[in-house]
């Protein structure tokens, strides 16, 4: 999972190091286009539904936070 | 009572003794009955629209906080929403759209009739901040107040009622209903922010608005180049207005010991247009990314334009089209909300197409530079891009002043194809209403605020450098703050302390 994420990451923006970022919303890595474009990926890539309600700073702002994201959308099934 | 008349600093000050004399609990008590007493003296009428606003958000997060099922949910959330939207918009744009209508109707014979309508003070602050209280409600982020007088206080905490910024519940709530013992180090913070929003309004904004009016309002008998530097001080004078009284509103509030969110992140060192946005009225900002922006592209018929244009378009366009669509959508609902105008709809056409733009371009301007052997991230690119977006929001600007959308592409093309440089010079600088020590105090003025923003940019604290100074020196610029204020503002003859401009919004 966390390959397939990184990689989505890196399309957007192939200059950051994203296994090292923690504040990659609070920092201004990614910006509210840059939000939509991964949610749309991620949505597509583990058949998940990502609403505006999940688009907190908390949710994306590490790798680790957005893996979370996914596990916990994917328990709630 | 304007922020800058005596009779607010004769409120502040009673309610300051009055907030700390009483215990703790019941201080929020005293801040709500400040706040409507604040809001009665702008109009006791106008209270009836603040408590519709307040009793139909009150009860529909209840109601929210206790249904389960989704598709209730929904429907209250939507006919809340719309009603007091739809109040706003009711207030805001009547008189416009019967004008409309009644040139329409006038060869039928028709007229209807149009009220002065007083726009409740600060309406469009408490409308959306209430209405981020209820999306975040349904979306299940916290649970509901219960006590309506407890957020009755929410919807109307007097400093930010007139014009922001628009606090978030869970951020402003709990800070609004503890106690707050009285703390020295809050005080003296309130006092240095109000300080400083009051030299940026009597200063500098209360300074260029003679120049700004002078010039604009008449700009036919005025060159190309007047008029660009007319445009230039209304840059001053929105930027000192807007964020000063924002300051005067952060540090009444500080005083109290609530700390609201900033508005304002140095705006005019801003590397793109986007970063400007991001810069300024961030309340605002942040409340149409949340409620609005992110919504609608995440909604199915986005979602669904999405998929289509990525084949029709692969690369970045593609996968830009429907964000850049909601992107112009907020935009356009900003410029729609700030007066029922076409220029202001032109405003947001352009910031939506300029931002849209710089995305698209993004992958070639990086080939580009690396051709041309210029680092992106160095001095010189971050100087050149401060200047250009500066230049694009200087041009932007031309249309929110204006009087028109027609009046703002003649000014336009009077500085672009008319500027006759040779026009500005001292004789015609000093026949726009300032004289020689005006411009020095607006050009000093500006010279420390844009020194402290340096500072800032560069992750300076100018409250801790301050602290670090012993107390003598921090009387002394306290003192002499106050002297320039008396001397150069309030009491200074010809000049009346104006109105602040967001509070007509």
């Amino acid at each position: 999972m966390e390959e397939k994420v990184l990689a989505i990451l890196a399309a957007l923006n192939p200059d950051v190091d994203f296994t090292a970022e923690t504040n990659l919303i609070d920092d201004d890595i990614l910006d509210s286009f840059d939000i939509i474009t991964l949610v749309g990926e991620l949505n597509d890539t583990f058949k998940l539904d990502i609403g505006p309600q999940h688009l907190l700073p908390e949710n994306f702002n590490s790798v680790t936070a957005i893996i979370n994201l996914i596990k916990k959308l994917q328990a709630e099934g | 009572m304007s922020l800058t008349s005596p009779v607010f600093f004769l409120f502040l000050i009673i309610t300051l003794f009055v907030y700390f004399t009483v215990p703790g609990r019941y201080q929020w008590l005293v801040l709500l009955v400040a706040s409507y007493l604040f809001y009665a003296v702008a109009g006791i009428k106008l209270i009836f629209f603040l408590l519709l606003t307040t009793v139909t958000t009150y009860f529909a997060g209840l109601l929210l906080s206790r249904w389960k099922n989704k598709t209730r949910k929904k429907w209250l959330l939507a006919a809340v929403l719309l009603f007091n939207f739809g109040l706003l918009a009711f207030l805001k744009y009547y008189n416009f759209a019967i004008a409309g209508l009644n040139l329409i109707l006038a060869p039928a014979g028709f007229a209807l009739p149009s009220f002065s309508l007083l726009l409740p003070l600060g309406i469009s602050f408490y409308t959306f901040q209430s209405a981020g209280y209820l999306i975040d409600l349904y979306r299940g982020k916290y649970q509901a107040e219960t006590n309506p007088a407890k957020f009755a206080l929410f919807v109307s905490f007097f400093p930010q009622i007139i014009q922001g910024p628009i606090s978030r519940f869970d951020q402003l709530a709990p800070q609004l209903t503890a106690p707050h013992a009285l703390d020295f180090d809050q005080l003296k913070y309130g006092i240095q922010l109000m300080l400083w929003g009051y030299f940026k309004k009597i200063i500098i904004a209360d300074r260029a608005v003679v120049v700004v009016n002078t010039v604009l309002d008449n700009f036919t008998s005025h060159s190309g180049s007047i008029i660009a530097f007319a445009v230039f001080f209304y840059c001053l004078q929105i930027y000192c207005d807007f964020s000063g009284g924002i300051d005067i509103v952060r540090g009444t509030a500080q005083m109290l010991g609530i700390n609201l969110r900033e508005n304002f992140r140095r705006p005019y060192f801003a590397t793109s247009l986007a970063d400007f946005w991001r810069r300024w009225h961030i309340s605002l900002g942040d409340w149409m990314r949340d409620y609005l922006f992110f919504p609608l592209s995440l909604a199915k018929p986005f979602y669904k334009l999405g998929k289509r244009t990525r084949k029709l378009f692969p690369g970045k366009l593609g996968k830009i089209i429907p964000t850049s669509l909601a992107s112009f959508i907020v935009f356009f609902t900003i410029g729609i909300w700030h007066g029922a105008n076409l220029k202001y709809i032109a405003f947001g056409i352009y910031n939506g197409l300029l931002i849209s733009f710089a995305i698209v371009i993004e992958p070639y301007m990086k080939n580009f530079l690396q051709k041309v052997q210029i680092n992106p991230q160095g001095r010189f690119w971050q100087i050149i891009q401060i200047i250009s977006t500066n230049f694009l929001v200087f041009i932007g600007r031309y249309f929110t002043r204006a009087a028109s959308l027609g009046a703002a592409l003649q000014m336009l093309k009077k500085t672009f194809f008319f500027f006759q440089a040779s026009a500005i010079n001292s004789g015609a600088l000093l026949d726009l209403g300032l004289t020689k020590l005006d411009y020095l105090l607006v050009l000093c003025g500006s010279l420390i605020i844009l020194g402290v923003g340096f500072a800032q940019e560069k992750g300076t604290s100018i409250r801790k450098t301050l602290e670090q100074k012993n107390w003598a020196f921090q009387w002394a610029l306290v003192m002499v703050t106050l002297f320039v204020l008396v001397v150069f503002g309030i009491y200074r003859q010809g000049f009346i302390a104006s109105e602040f401009i967001y509070q007509q919004f």
